[in-house]
């Protein structure tokens, strides 16, 4: 760390990692419905309730998260202290107060009632006012040295102006259904699979380089052509959620074509990580737990967004697969790779350096938490496809009515109660090792008592 | 370096004219395609109760949300207004022993808005889907093909496959006549005033006396 301002990723990586905890709480809430029929908490915490829950806490570590990181990496690239170090600090518990009263208010039927944005309108206001700090404190401390502004710091940039305009077009109430989402997927869709793209694609660029000591002409090389491809493809690939919501039939084309397409973006960011991370071989790695979360996170994003993506992205097989478990299984996979795993990846390189840490120390439970996510993550996964599969077929091709082939799916719910358990698990170690290396090194505490301590 | 700058550029551009361009035509298309002229105060009221209720994060709609409880897309074409009427009042009374939803102590007003509006969206233009389930076509024949087309195991049960709802239907041709079963298809509430089965009178004649010849077989 050399700005002190950097300090405050902290500060958003210690409210994120509760709500991850608590993200996976709920999932696990939702996921023991599946299985028995008779529900305890029905009229308490019913699934809308606890699914809801889970996919806004989803949503709001992993921003928390990528802020807190921007902030530091911002600080980091263009060589100044962040622009505002209060506005940082009061975005934060706007942030936060939005999210926990937009929590609270789900309980009473407080809602919007549009899957993940179902925060009453003045939340959704709440947010954007927080984006705008977010937005204004970082233009301000990039333009403090512009000519330092590299590719990784454009691309960022580009991916948070897109990511709060595009947050807009979620806000207002449309009396047409199909017109309500057609602009509902302009968040949800051009989020994961266009601005967070960016802000991903930038910040594993320099958490690259900051890790592995390759030089930033290496790293650098291909980001604007890996941005590039992902909005060609990305854009107008929004197309392959127009094919069945009341939009006219060409969709079943543009958005076939363009769609599929989206995995190359993918892969060259994978080949150009194996790259990058081979080219390191010979350099010395000092922190090994967040190089392991980012180069399986690559991994992970190629297969969970680009693999299982495409599995289900043209017509043919859209028609029968859309709206079942195998969209779950998809979803838990691409957002757990591309965004989940570059956020612990991120926390792990920036948490030593703040609180003054050699990265190095004991990694035990880092690695035995890094184990239990993955692999039950993987288990959980599957378990979904398998149910999906199952699903399409005696629903979708036999006919049957959902709640008989929901029974006959019980095994693979089952089964993904099991990995959920597991996951909770890893959860809770990871969030142990993390708090343990955001929390100060005795030297560190020392110094700051000596200063703080009365003259004699 | 300046040649992915510009083709950064240029993609950029070029994707979001190509975007703003379809939209422009969608939305122009998409008013007949939605029958946006039938969306009444009525069925804007039940589009809110929707929301307002986080039904979306149970149920899909036009294949989109939570995957726990059905698609209701097509939900009024295949259960009928006094079916979703009577379920909406109360939903345990219909699905005793399986997944259960909450009762949201609807209003008769409330319960005819959210109607209306599951009304409204069965009539988009959905590009066909869902898909008219294959297996069934291609294994029943007969009155037992008119049978799983018309969704009537949703309710009735033959042999252990379908809804416990209605009563099961595996012996029903030891208990009634044709002429009973034909009439029931027909007009349900002729044997009892307040059934909540919907009439399947629209039926061209032949299917209807197939679907009563394949039950008063079932001994």
């Amino acid at each position: 760390m050399r700005y002190k301002s950097q300090r405050i990723a902290r500060e958003y990586f210690l409210v994120a990692l509760p709500l991850f905890f608590l993200q996976v709480v709920f999932g696990l809430l939702a996921s023991v419905k599946y299985v028995w029929n008779y529900d305890p908490l029905l009229n308490i915490l019913p699934f809308n309730i606890a699914r809801t829950i889970h996919l806004n806490l989803l949503v709001f570590w992993l921003l928390l998260a990528l802020m807190g990181a921007t902030y530091y990496m911002v600080a980091d690239e263009i060589n100044t202290e962040i622009y505002s170090l209060r506005l940082a600090r009061i975005q934060l518990w706007l942030l936060s107060a939005s999210g926990v009263a937009a929590i609270i208010g789900y309980f009473f039927h407080w809602s919007f009632g549009m899957p993940f944005l179902e925060q009453p309108t003045i939340i959704k206001v709440a947010i954007v006012i927080g984006a705008l700090m977010f937005l204004y404190n970082i233009v301000m401390t990039m333009f403090a040295n512009h000519h330092k502004l590299t590719r990784t710091t454009a691309t960022l940039l580009g991916g948070m102006v897109m990511l709060s305009v595009m947050f807009l077009f979620g806000i207002p109430f449309m009396p047409n259904l199909s017109t309500q989402y057609y602009f509902w997927w302009w968040v949800i869709h051009l989020w994961v699979e266009g601005a967070w793209e960016l802000i991903a694609a930038s910040l594993v660029a320099w958490c690259l380089i900051k890790l592995t000591g390759v030089s930033r002409k290496t790293v650098e090389g291909w980001v604007f052509a890996e941005v590039a491809l992902v909005l060609l493809t990305g854009i107008i690939g929004t197309g392959h959620h127009y094919y069945w919501i009341g939009t006219p039939h060409y969709w079943l084309v543009w958005g076939a074509v363009f769609s599929a397409a989206e995995p190359i973006p993918i892969i060259m960011m994978l080949v150009d990580a194996v790259r990058d991370l081979l080219k390191a071989r010979t350099l010395p790695i000092v922190n090994t737990l967040a190089l392991a979360w980012l180069g399986a996170g690559a991994f992970v994003h190629f297969m969970g967004a680009g693999v299982w993506g495409f599995g289900q992205t043209l017509p043919q097989i859209n028609r029968w697969t859309h709206g079942t478990q195998i969209t779950a299984s998809h979803g838990h996979f691409a957002f757990w790779g591309a965004y989940a795993m570059l956020a612990i990846a991120l926390m792990y390189a920036v948490l030593p350096e703040i609180a003054g840490r050699a990265p190095n120390g004991k990694q035990g439970i880092g690695f035995a938490a890094f184990m239990c996510l993955n692999f039950s993550m993987i288990f959980m996964v599957m378990a979904l496809l398998i149910a999906g599969i199952v699903q399409v077929y005696l629903q979708r091709v036999m006919g049957l009515d959902f709640l008989e082939v929901q029974g006959h799916l019980r095994l693979w719910f089952e089964v993904r109660l099991v990995a959920g358990c597991v996951f909770t698990v890893g959860t809770l170690l990871l969030l142990w090792d993390l708090v343990r290396l955001a929390l100060p090194q005795r030297a560190e505490r020392m110094a700051v008592e000596a200063v703080g301590a009365p003259a004699d | 370096m300046h040649t992915t700058r510009i083709l950064l550029v240029v993609a950029t551009v070029l994707s979001a004219i190509i975007f703003l361009g379809m939209t422009v035509d969608t939305l122009r298309e998409m008013g007949p395609r939605t029958h946006a002229d039938q969306i009444s105060e009525r069925v804007v009221a039940g589009k809110w109760l929707w929301q307002k209720n986080d039904c979306n994060d149970c149920h899909t709609i036009l294949g989109i949300g939570g995957y726990y409880a059905p698609d209701v897309t097509k939900s009024y074409s295949i259960r009928g207004e006094a079916w979703l009427k009577a379920f909406l009042k109360d939903p345990a009374q219909m699905y005793p022993n399986t997944r259960q939803m909450p009762n949201f102590h609807f209003s008769d007003d409330q319960v005819g808005a959210i109607v209306a509006y599951l009304k409204w969206v069965s009539e988009v233009d959905t590009n066909g889907w869902p898909p008219a389930p294959e297996g069934v076509a291609l294994q029943a024949s007969g009155g037992q093909k008119v049978f799983l087309a018309q969704h009537c195991n949703t309710c009735h049960a033959i042999e252990g496959s379908g809804g416990t709802l209605a009563p099961d239907l595996t012996h029903v041709g030891s208990r009634r006549a044709e002429d009973w079963i034909l009439q029931q298809i027909n007009d349900p509430r002729s044997h009892k005033a307040d059934s909540i089965m919907p009439s399947f009178a629209q039926l061209p004649g032949d299917q209807k006396q197939e679907l009563a010849d394949y039950l008063a077989g079932l001994k």
